[in-house]
């Protein structure tokens, strides 16, 4: 015996004198017994203890019949069990290897947990830095674990443990029940990889929608167990499908409606006869994002309430029946609309005679018109009682929608570049409706100068508009009806007032020259349209557009040609615009990494939900820019009134923090935001100040009135 | 000519029917708050609505349950109570416990065990038929949730941020009810506004 050592062994004998009388109740323990565990604390180190050689320890519970603890995800209660090791220098814990688990329903919930008697095995890692107790030779483990044991009652409970493991010598008493519990382990679908490839997690209105590939052959046709490690995504107890699809296992599940995760990889174990299955599925798609509602301090909505019911200018459903009717009226001189309205009426001038035609075709314009503001009006509302946060413009922050706009409006410029005849390219019968059924035509053209208006929301119509979600709903739709009217106006006019008519210039080769002018603003919108879902799916989105456009164009083309030439021509197009669109069309709705692009920039910072209040909170006053890339009136005082120099001046002069909430893609935090304002469409432009209720501004936002604003600051 | 053009409508329309989205079914974050009319302990009818224009918290509880002993006697359900209810916070506590339960407490006996806690909140409500618990998708007790002035719920989750049953982790948690009605009174949206809520299972009378 060296000197440390004498030295260790006199203090240890002086240890052991000090601690007897506590060591009597406190000894080193490996079993915990309660009313409905019996739980001990194992170890398995068949080769000894030191670095390179597996070293396992583990709690293993015996549960009472009825009884069980939880899985690493407890489910819908509970708490997994958790294992707090006390492990000497050189000694590390891994995490617990959880065996294969159960569903166990309760009533309507659902957990995943054990019954029975099981082991959750933990590794530890020896490393050169370990040196083994100087006397014993051994490698003390110490244990504090608790569990929640449930039957329907629930008791947490917890024990402390301690083991000595021989380092020199076998540990190999548990072998058995340490093998069975590395068959229970789930396996790996890959080895080598963690996420799986070819293999995703879709997230899908309200669920999610799995694809595993690589699963053993074994397995296929069976049906699967499935348990998410990732809490708080998935409705537990729910009813969830699932299929085999060749080597492909797919499955739905719906997703939890206060789901409070939102994973980028899902690890999830499918498990058949006793055996688990494990993999890493990367996460596609948007998780959908909760509303992150204000609460209004009692205040404030005093004043908000007041701008709800108000809109800025004047009071009352008469001054926004008003507007609507001028915002409708101003929405013919729109570029999408005016060369549909423009050729239209021209025409009355070929058929100078027929006043009691022209009459009949006025109205049934007029009331195709109207009840399409009625129906597109009426689906907003009916989408906000249903709970969506919609406002006016949410039909343009759908990609598909932009999308099929833009190809609807390369048609219509197409016909009127002369490029085909719709008599040319459709069947007979459906060319000669229109020759049979004038009024039914005219009625069709109404509800088409509505799909084509609805792109540029006129002026003084946002406010208008914003006031039908305050409004009852009748109220709401008369509003929407007037719009229509608006917009029906003048055609209505020229078709009732024979001197209106005869007013326009005589028929002549002007007119096809005029209808062709009128292609290009038609390309121009198409221009515009290809570059809002370009802000909305990237540089992708907007290539895959204008090849499925140009391919569109061809297959149009191609059915004026005659004969043999014709057929050919119109399968190969055909065939090729089915391959585009398969192949380029997920491009179009997806979301690009770095999102919406518009918002951040040029001394202008991102809204979003609470810092106008937190910058507010410091004095400094703030100005916000509700816009959107598809909103044209938006664009337009971005690029004159918000880049003018003066303006800009002032704003720097006053120290007013400059935030822009982007509304290109469908955002619930900014739908709300806009909704305590009293508006539900942008363009909305506000001046918040400590102690002030917010200013907001008139849509067409003029220097001279933007400046005067920040002077009252 | 472009007078036929309308051919390409009903595609067109389909698409916006499409785009248009889907309803939900249960409770959720953002969404307007379940209305309900429930007894409460002392046999008198309330109604969620009417306390539109303020601020509601919904606790779910159960005496029985280690976890709702845990925030009790240690005295942080009790005082997170007073102190959103000092701000004019109305405040539910509701049993969603069937009476089969063997921990089912009659209502008289609930309000005592609160009382002995020194916690009273505004009404204690007997939802035995699970009917409430089940329209807001209550899992566990405690269970809360935040409704604003307006009616929308606004949280839904844990009352904070360690689950445990040890009353030591609840100095070190974020109590998402106090952090939650604090940002809703100042007007600003919630940081948690969806929590992991954490507990025992609530005993559900079974489905009829």
């Amino acid at each position: 015996m060296n000197l440390q050592q004498a030295f260790f062994a006199i203090v240890f004998v002086a240890g052991v004198a000090a601690s007897t009388g506590a060591a009597a109740q406190n000894t080193p323990k490996t079993v915990v017994v309660t009313d409905q565990v019996r739980a001990e604390l194992l170890a398995h180190a068949p080769d000894g203890v030191a670095p390179g050689k597996p070293v396992w320890v583990g709690l293993q519970l015996a549960h009472k019949p009825e009884w069980h603890t939880y899985w690493k995800n407890s489910g819908d209660s509970g708490l997994p069990t958790v294992l707090d090791w006390t492990l000497p220098a050189g000694v590390t814990a891994g995490e617990i290897a959880w065996p294969l688990p159960k569903k166990i329903p309760i009533g309507n919930l659902a957990n995943y947990g054990y019954e029975g008697t099981v082991l959750l095995p933990v590794p530890l890692t020896i490393t050169s830095g370990f040196k083994p107790g100087l006397l014993s030779g051994d490698l003390e483990v110490r244990l504090k674990a608790a569990w929640l044991v449930c039957k329907k009652e629930c008791i947490p409970e917890e024990g402390e443990f301690t083991l000595k493991l021989p380092v020199k010598s076998t540990t190999a008493l548990h072998g058995d029940t340490f093998d069975a519990a590395f068959k229970a382990q789930p396996r790996p679908v890959m080895r080598g990889t963690s996420v799986l490839p070819d293999s995703k997690v879709q997230i899908d209105s309200g669920a999610v929608r799995l694809s595993v590939q690589g699963l053993p052959v074994a397995l296929r046709g069976k049906t699967l167990d499935f348990f998410p490690e990732t809490p708080e995504v998935i409705e537990t107890a729910a009813q969830w499908t699932q299929a085999w699809n060749g080597a492909e296992w797919t499955a739905r599940v719906p997703l939890s409606a206060q789901r409070s995760a939102s994973p980028s990889v899902m690890p999830v174990v499918l498990a058949a006869d006793g055996q688990g299955w494990r993999a890493e599925l990367k996460v596609l798609g948007e998780w959908p994002k909760v509303a992150a509602q204000a609460g209004v301090p009692p205040a404030l909505e005093a004043a908000l309430k007041a701008n709800a019911a108000t809109p800025p200018p004047s009071p009352g459903l008469v001054v926004a029946l008003l507007g609507a009717l001028l915002g409708g009226l101003i929405l013919n001189l729109m570029p999408c609309v005016f060369p549909v309205l423009a050729i239209k009426v021209v025409g009355f001038t070929r058929h100078a005679g027929d006043q009691r035609g022209h009459r009949l075709s006025g109205l049934a314009y007029t009331a195709g018109v109207v009840l399409s503001f009625i129906a597109l009006g009426a689906l907003m509302l009916g989408l906000r009682a249903a709970g969506e946060a919609v406002g006016w413009g949410f039909q343009l922050q759908q990609p598909l929608v932009v999308a099929a706009l833009a190809a609807l409006f390369t048609l219509i410029g197409l016909n009127l570049a002369g490029v085909f005849e719709f008599g040319s390219v459709l069947p007979s019968s459906v060319a000669s409706l229109q020759a049979r059924h004038p009024v039914a035509d005219s009625f069709l053209t109404g509800v088409l100068a509505v799909a084509v208006a609805s792109p540029c929301t006129a002026p003084f119509m946002g406010a208008s508009v914003g006031l039908t979600a305050t409004l009852p709903a009748a109220q709401a739709l008369l509003v929407f009806a007037v719009v229509g009217l608006g917009l029906a106006l003048p055609y209505l006019l020229a078709s009732w007032v024979p001197a209106m008519a005869r007013a326009l210039p005589r028929p002549g080769a002007w007119m096809d020259t005029f209808r062709r002018l009128m292609a290009f603003p038609m390309f121009a919108t198409v221009v515009w349209l290809v570059w809002v879902l370009g802000q909305q799916s990237g540089i992708d989105g907007a290539g895959a557009l204008l090849l499925l456009l140009v391919g569109m164009s061809l297959l149009v083309w191609s059915l004026t040609l005659k004969g043999r030439t014709r057929a050919v021509l119109a399968i190969v197009s055909v065939a090729g615009l089915a391959a585009l669109t398969g192949a380029t069309g997920q491009y179009l709705t997806q979301t690009p990494a770095s999102g919406p692009s518009a918002a951040a920039g040029d001394g202008w910072q991102a809204w979003s939900p609470g810092r106008v209040e937190q910058i507010v909170a410091t004095g400094q006053p703030v100005f916000v820019d509700f816009t959107a890339a598809w909103c044209v009136t938006c664009q337009y005082n971005k690029k004159t009134t918000l880049a003018n120099g003066t303006v800009l001046a002032d704003l720097a002069g006053k120290n007013v923090a400059l935030l822009r909430a982007d509304w290109t893609r469908r955002d619930p935090a900014i739908t709300a935001a806009l909704a305590q304002l009293g508006r539900n469409g942008v363009p909305v432009y506000v001046f918040y100040k400590q102690g002030r209720a917010p200013v907001v501004l008139s849509e067409i936002l003029g220097v001279e009135e933007v400046r005067s604003a920040i002077a009252k600051l | 000519m472009f007078r036929r053009r309308f051919v390409a409508l009903p595609v067109l329309l389909s698409v916006l029917a499409l785009a248009a989205g889907n309803a939900h079914a249960a409770a959720a974050v953002g969404q307007p708050a379940p209305d309900f009319t429930l007894k409460d302990a002392t046999g008198k009818t309330v109604k969620l609505s009417d306390f539109k224009g303020k601020h509601v918290v919904l606790e779910w509880t159960n005496p029985g349950c280690p976890f709702v002993q845990k925030h009790y006697n240690s005295g942080n359900m009790p005082a997170t109570q007073k102190d959103a209810m000092g701000k004019g916070v109305v405040w539910l506590a509701i049993n969603s416990t069937e009476k089969a339960s063997y921990d089912y407490l009659e209502p008289a006996k609930l309000v005592a065990w609160k009382q002995e806690r020194k916690s009273t909140p505004s009404a204690i409500l007997m939802d035995e038929e699970g009917t409430v618990g089940r329209a807001y998708g209550a899992r566990t007790t405690p269970h809360m949730y935040i409704v604003n002035p307006q009616g929308q719920l606004i949280y839904a989750g844990g009352i904070d941020s360690i689950p445990s049953s040890s009353a030591a982790d609840i100095p070190k948690a974020t109590n998402y009810i106090k952090a939650g009605v604090a940002e809703a009174l100042a007007g600003k949206p919630l940081t948690a506004s969806t929590t992991r809520p954490y507990g025992c299972s609530i005993k559900y009378k079974s489905a009829a």
